[in-house]
């Protein structure tokens, strides 16, 4: 090695805050997902630099131009599709949505599975807090970055690259790189407007009325009515009747009384009108998002400084109050002091503030309100006054399909009320700043110390005004705040050796102390004194409705690293690392040890333009999982029973109860231990115009820690132990082919792929594990299956897997529940073209995941409202056949169209004598049967205890990124005084999905960032982005 | 530069040390701030108690209820229900209750107890414990009791019912030698009752189920007198105070769960041909009491005004039931006078209790003793309104008052074995059907 390029690898390998003469430091040129630009350099898991091809472990690289382009609020969703193995999964598509993060399948099953995020070297927090079955989407913490001001994002997927991160390193490592200031000085503003739909929906019938056994019925639950186009034409209103005064003065009579019959199927409804559109348009909107980005570069010999500042403003595809804005200011400050010192800030604000729509299983959420709604129903007045018969109101009262007066709260939200009277609120403050000094104290070692402390507050507003669905009929408000912190302090010595003419060796030390608190105080007020006034205050409460709660917890770590980089001539490069932590949630220190091989194949190799370069790597190391905080002792709580459904007994209401928690802690508790080898290679073929980069990995995590189900005859639910021992292993691809390249157009195709096998080894024989979910359906830990399976209600077979039928006919539940599908995908990939044409450049990424399922709660659900256009289908029989078809209740075709009680929503005899029925014919193998209303409502649909049958492959593929930007004739910019530049451009995002799975963008998750995945249950909807954007380089 | 370094080393020394002085790294997580390591056994036992009043009143009740003919399924997962379609995960909350929050928590009171010799309050958990082992094996039929809720043991073995019952009996003795008496430690309870009366009437309840009507009738001779029921405190109107038929039915769950079609109503209804009202007799009162016409189904258990108005309270163990029990013991055991003044009491007390007419029978009224018999378990039927003990005279009984299945011939038997104890308990037999025979009940 020459003394230049000596010079080079020290200035490469020095500090996150390069030294100003280490410009060559910056990546350059690579693109997005590229793992193979040979020669450019990457940064470490602790935010130091190293040649790319150096390195014995695979990096995902993507470039922060490829995150703006995404046009994704998040800077973890517009990673998605970026690199192989990195799954990425947004909750919902409402604004400022959080997501899940997945690198190379799943390593915890109490624990996050969540990378850790190292921002210009210092640990940042991704909390997502909250997440469940209901209530809002919650945001995840890393979203609060602004992607404008990312120069680059490393995925360290492996433990042998992340291992001097130990204990948090298991689930890989996120590095992240801030821009710096470049030579001179520019002005970069940039403006994008785009406009976000839903993009996909569920369809509605629009046949029959609301309703129950084909006849109508007001405030009904189901859509199971009459035939909608034979009513009269008009509702028939008792003129002396209670009424309903909207807000705008719109009155809804009460219906007169007119009783259905055996010939009066509608009763007193006469209305044909059916509202599914428009009660969609009440629903959804295009969403308008502005986001401007403002920053200045400069940078000289002694100094460089960048400086942004980026207002998000959002809002949602859903009407009314959903909305994300984020503001942030960054300045990135270095000052190269003298030959021996350079000391810098990094420091970074954002504030959030975003307002929610509640979802999921929830009375007061908007799909499951705004899908079960009637078809004949018209939602759009949600708010008025109720006058009983004798003219006594009721204000603010709230009118919905379960209740058309508004007399009382509807049981369900009028989608109207969800969107504009309730309110979820979030606000965010956060702050990042990042101290660092680097000392040369000998011509080879430097010497870094970095402080980082990273704040943030988010204050959190439910509010249900009275007449909300449900429990909050009274009113409830909550008030919550919710602060985290993470200070860490990070000193790094960096030397440099030459031990003989052909070995290099490079030398780090380190020790870094990280703690971290999080602290949640709030309270909830129910059942409101006054009821017409919105105040967020608890004293509108009377004592024993007003609930404190509060919460906190702290973690220390602190952890010494070495590693050691040899370089052997030029050819062979081996990383040994070994990093040893001390935490307070386990007792003794854990040590992670890890190596690498690298050797450059084609140095061996005659010179070929087939075969431009070549090299191999292994790697293998020990990283772990540190277990949850608290779970040492068996606590004592406060006392309490529920059924599952809602009702409960309080001890706090009886004087105070404390007694042993059902969970039994553990004193021996220790880290979950995850070892990983992989091995790939990385190629070049005809004169660098192929790259391609292979990577099989193979990971064991034993001892995970996790509550186990135990049975509750011990007394006990839930045991922590270091119970289950897990396993992934797969394979992962990237490709890029520089197709055309002259000097007006170039042409690259680039693409990953990856599958992943994830396997639960073993619980210790404990019974399978519930992650999320509910009783009937869940995502789960099960021995011998992948991490959360889904688990519930399976059909009765026989041994040879028969359906065991009914006397009627019908298949028939099991009385055990088991496995019934996988959430995790057989393989994911995408592929992309990008490049330009003389000034016109250009990206296009599809993306695919295949083989994942999903339950699609929201769908059977449906079938049991009599919503999903399947249940309205129609068939006519002859009179014999209606003789032997019977449906689940065992009455035949002919004697269901004899029984005066239904009505001709479900059966109608023509005139011909044959039979039409409303449902659909199916034969189970004991000859044809009858599906309608009653298998629907019940073990044909959502609420029935089969949830087998609900799940669904939710394979996609979809068309993620389509961008067109073209940069203005200098001749034009010059004229408008932009020095630098105009580009115009435009980034379409989701513009096509195709799949199999109904109503909803399968990339969603009702459970948010939790471990338990591929829930559907009336999730808010996902989008589509079509934006235009603007830049001007001043 | 020298002088540089100098400040550059002993500034890293201060933070390594500030970082290390500050907080002990062992300490840290040992003791949650937000949680206690230990309670007191008095604090302890309302949250049994309030276990108790939840799986008598909550889900097990309501499950009880649909399979019994009290209630019947009208909407969502309650339609498969009252179809007796049912999986083993549908049982495990009720399980967990009285495991966990019920039955482990009264043995560890009762060792504390003992330590502090503290009887008044070993004797309410033995009673509370009791209770709670009755209402299991009711459910369940053989259950884990004498393995249960041991550090020791994580696979409890599945014990006789038989067995389970007498070792209720034996608690119930042992309270009353530790001088079961008064009021004391009964937060969760409302009423003006009597612990030993209390223990009595359970004792022959359990006597009652197993068939033992002379040990019966002796526990109940010292049973619960009039006025002086065990009634779960509902007097506040909140949730998690009030009472959990109404928080199901109106607050939480409306529609759910109907007494539309239920045998209940048959026998209140003037319209069915069941319908009990004859000469001496007018329970129109009572109906009105028990139900509501179209509310959020054509009939639903009264939520207002009614028997399961928010702030009623709900008998855990009553009056009526004692009385019916002396009713029926000596009836079988050939008195029929005497089982006719313990009935005459009971229909008095509706009188008092809900108006209308139930002028005194007399002997002549009756075609056979069997009759009479089924007058006494139907009076308890009724009268017993949404408690779990009628599902197990129905089943003892081999459905001697004629409840119509709601679908198919037979009635539910018993409660599957919940998911949760199969997966995790080897000594767990398998789920089972509904309509397997408990041991005590073979039909």
């Amino acid at each position: 090695m020459n003394k230049k390029s000596l010079l080079m690898v020290m200035a490469a390998s020095a500090c996150a805050i390069p030294f100003a003469t280490a410009q060559t430091a910056s990546p350059g040129g690579s693109t997005d997902g590229d793992t193979l630009n040979v020669g450019t350099v990457t940064v470490t898991a602790i935010g130091t630099t190293k040649s790319v091809r150096k390195t014995g472990y695979t990096v995902s690289q993507v470039q922060g131009k490829g995150l703006v382009s995404s046009g994704e609020s998040g800077v973890i969703q517009a990673l998605t599709g970026k690199a192989s193995n990195v799954q990425i999964t947004k909750s919902a598509g409402d604004p400022g949505a959080g997501a899940y993060i997945q690198i190379r399948g799943q390593n915890t099953i109490s624990g996050s599975n969540q990378p850790l995020i190292v921002v210009d070297g210092i640990p940042v927090s991704n909390s997502s807090f909250g997440g469940g079955t209901d209530g809002v989407v919650q945001q995840s913490r890393l979203n609060d970055l602004n992607p404008s001001d990312i120069e680059s994002i490393e995925v360290l997927k492996g433990a042998a690259a992340a291992a001097v991160w130990g204990t948090r390193a298991a689930n890989g490592v996120i590095v992240i790189t801030t821009k710096k200031g470049k030579r001179g000085m520019s002005i970069e503003f940039s403006s994008t407007y785009s406009i976000d739909q839903v993009n996909r929906e569920y369809e509605k019938q629009g046949t029959f009325g609301q309703g129950s056994v084909g006849k109508f019925a007001a405030n009904a639950a189901n859509s199971f009515g009459d035939r909608i186009a034979l009513r009269d034409g008009s509702d028939s209103i008792n003129p002396a009747g209670a009424r309903f005064v909207s807000d705008d003065g719109t009155v809804y009579g009460a219906y007169a009384a007119v009783p259905t019959s055996a010939t009066n199927s509608s009763g007193a409804k006469g209305d044909k009108t059916v509202y599914n559109d428009a009660n969609r348009d009440q629903v959804f909107r295009n969403g308008i998002t502005m986001n401007n980005n403002l920053s200045i570069s400069s940078a000289n010999e002694k100094s460089n400084m960048f400086f942004s500042l980026s207002d998000w403003n959002q809002k949602g595809i859903m009407n009314g109050t959903s909305d994300y804005r984020r503001t942030t200011a960054r300045l990135n400050f270095n000052q190269h002091v003298n030959n021996k010192l350079d000391v810098g800030l990094n420091a970074f604000m954002s504030r959030i503030t975003s307002n929610r729509i509640q979802q999921g299983s929830n009375l007061d959420g908007l799909y499951l309100g705004y899908l079960r709604t009637a078809p004949d129903f018209d939602n759009t007045d949600y708010r008025g006054t109720y006058y009983s018969a004798a003219g006594i109101p009721k204000f603010n009262a709230h009118r919905g399909y379960r209740r058309y007066l508004g007399d009382v709260a509807p049981t369900y939200n009028n989608p109207g009320w969800t969107l504009n009277e309730q309110t979820n609120t979030s606000d965010v403050t956060r702050f990042t700043m990042t101290p660092e000094l680097g000392y040369k104290w000998k011509e080879n070692s430097k010497f870094i110390a970095r402080l980082g402390y990273d704040m943030s507050t988010d204050r959190r507003i439910t509010y249900f005004p009275v007449n909300s669905a449900g429990s909050y009929a009274n009113g409830s408000f909550s008030d919550q705040n919710i602060q985290e912190s993470e200070l860490s302090m990070h000193f790094i010595n960096q030397s440099s050796f030459k031990l003989s003419k052909s070995i290099n060796l490079n030398t780090t030390a380190g020790y870094l102390y990280t703690y971290n608190t999080l602290y949640s105080i709030g309270g909830t007020a129910s059942q409101f004194i006054i009821r017409d006034q919105d105040r967020f205050a608890f004293i509108n409460a009377t004592t024993e409705n007003q609930d404190p709660f509060n919460s906190y917890s702290e973690l220390l770590n602190n952890r010494l690293y070495a590693v050691l980089d040899f370089d052997i001539q030029d050819k062979f490069f081996i990383q040994a690392t070994a990093a040893s932590e001390a935490s307070s949630t386990f007792a003794d220190r854990f040590f992670s040890p890890s190596a690498s091989l690298a050797y450059e194949l084609s140095k061996d190799l005659p010179k070929s333009d087939l075969l431009s370069y070549a090299k191999l790597r292994a790697s293998g190391g020990r990283v772990g999982v540190a277990p949850p905080a608290y779970i040492w002792n068996t606590n004592y709580v406060s006392a309490g029973s529920s059924s599952g459904w809602g009702d409960y007994m309080d001890a706090s209401l009886f004087g105070g109860s404390i007694y042993r928690s059902s969970t039994q802690g553990n004193p021996d508790i220790r880290p979950e231990m995850k070892t990983e080898i992989e091995i790939g290679a990385d190629f070049k073929f005809f004169k660098n115009k192929v790259s391609l980069g292979v990577t099989y990995y193979k990971n064991n995590i034993e001892g995970a820690v996790l509550p186990i189900t135990v049975a509750n005859s011990t007394g006990y639910s839930n045991q922590w132990k270091n119970a289950a021992d897990l396993s992934n292993k797969g394979f992962e691809a990237d490709l890029n082919v520089n197709v055309i390249k002259k000097k007006d157009l170039v042409v690259n195709v680039y693409g990953n792929f990856g599958m992943n096998r994830n396997m639960v080894e073993s619980l210790s024989g404990a019974a399978p594990i519930f992650l999320q979910g509910f009783t009937g359906t869940s995502s789960r830990a099960v021995e011998g299956q992948a991490m959360g399976a889904f688990w519930g209600g399976k059909w009765a077979r026989d041994n040879d897997g028969k359906l065991l039928l009914d006397a009627n006919g019908f298949p028939q539940a099991a009385s055990e529940e088991g496995v019934l599908g996988d959430p995790n995908p057989d393989w994911r990939g995408s592929i992309g073209l990008n490049g330009n044409f003389k000034r016109l450049s250009f990206n296009v990424l599809v993306e695919a995941c295949q083989g994942n399922q999903m339950w699609a709660g929201t769908y059977g659900i449906l079938k049991n409202f009599g919503i999903a256009p399947e249940t309205a289908n129609e068939f006519t029989v002859t009179a014999d056949e209606a003789q032997n078809i019977v449906d689940y209740r065992g009455v035949s075709i002919a004697a269901a169209a004899a029984n005066p009680a239904a009505g001709n929503g479900l059966v109608m005899t023509n005139a011909d004598g044959t039979i039409t029925c409303r449902g659909n014919i199916e034969d189970y193998g004991n000859g044809k049967v009858w599906l309608n209303q009653y298998w629907y409502t019940g073990l044909g649909g959502g609420f029935g205890s089969v949830s087998e049958q609900f799940i669904q492959d939710a394979s996609w593929v979809r068309l993620r990124e389509l961008t067109m930007n073209y940069a203005l004739p200098e001749g034009v910019a010059n004229a408008l005084h932009v020095p630098g530049g105009i580009t115009v451009g435009f980034t379409g995002r989701n513009l096509a999905l195709w799949t199999k799975f109904p109503g909803v963008d399968p990339e969603t998750n009702l459970t948010g960032v939790t471990n338990g995945r591929g829930l559907d249950y009336f999730n808010n909807p996902g989008t589509k982005s079509f934006m235009f954007n603007i830049k001007f380089n001043l | 530069m020298k002088k540089l370094s100098y400040i550059l080393v002993a500034g890293v020394a201060l933070m390594v040390g500030a970082s290390s002085c500050t907080k002990d790294i062992k300490e840290i997580n040992k003791v949650n701030p937000g949680q206690f390591s230990d309670s007191d056994p008095t604090l302890m036992i309302t949250g049994a108690q309030l276990a108790n009043v939840l799986v008598n009143e909550g889900e097990a009740a309501r499950l009880a209820g649909i399979f019994s003919g009290h209630h019947n399924g009208y909407d969502r997962q309650f339609i498969s229900y009252a179809q007796y379609n049912m999986t083993a995960g549908d049982f495990n909350t009720p399980w967990g209750n009285l495991y966990t929050e019920g039955i482990a928590q009264c043995r560890i009171i009762r060792e504390k107890a003992a330590r502090a010799n503290n009887k008044s309050l070993n004797a309410v958990a033995c009673i509370t414990e009791a209770n709670l082992l009755l209402t299991a094996s009711a459910l369940w039929g053989d259950i884990p009791d004498s393995e249960a809720c041991n550090d020791a043991i994580t696979a409890p073995k599945f014990d006789k019912m038989s067995d389970v019952h007498k070792h209720a009996i034996a608690l119930l003795d042992s309270a009353l030698a530790y001088g079961a008496a008064g009021q004391a430690y009964g937060s969760a309870y409302a009423g003006s009752y009597d612990w030993a009366e209390v223990a009595n009437t359970l004792k022959a309840r359990a006597y009652l189920r197993m068939g033992d009507y002379t040990n019966a009738l002796d526990a109940a001779k010292n049973g619960i007198a009039a006025g002086n029921d065990l009634m779960a405190d509902h007097s506040q109107a909140t949730p998690g105070a009030w009472n959990l038929y109404y928080d199901f039915l109106d607050w939480n769950r409306s529609g759910y769960m109907s007494a539309s079609g239920s045998h209940m109503e048959a026998l209140l209804d003037t319209g069915s041909t069941k319908c009990r009202n004859n000469a001496k007799t007018d329970e129109l009162s009572r109906f009105d009491n028990y139900f509501l016409v179209d509310y959020y189904t054509p009939l639903d258990p009264n939520i207002d005004g009614g028997i399961f108005s928010a702030t009623n309270n709900f008998p855990i163990v009553s009056y009526v039931e004692n009385e019916l029990i002396l009713a029926e013991c000596y009836a079988r055991g050939g008195d029929f006078p005497n089982a006719l003044v313990h009935l005459n009491n009971v229909r008095s007390s509706n009188a008092a209790t809900y108006g209308g007419q139930y002028d005194a029978y007399d002997l002549t009224d009756f075609a056979s003793p069997a009759e009479g018999i089924v007058e006494i378990l139907t009076e308890k039927y009724v009268s017993l309104y949404g408690q779990i003990e009628p599902w197990c005279d129905v089943r003892r009984t081999k459905n001697a008052i004629g409840v119509t299945p709601y679908t198919g011939t037979q009635l539910p038997q018993r409660f599957l074995v919940p998911q949760d104890e199969i997966n995790a308990n080897k000594n767990a037999p398998a789920a089972g059907s509904l309509f397997d025979a408990l041991e005590l009940w073979p039909q």
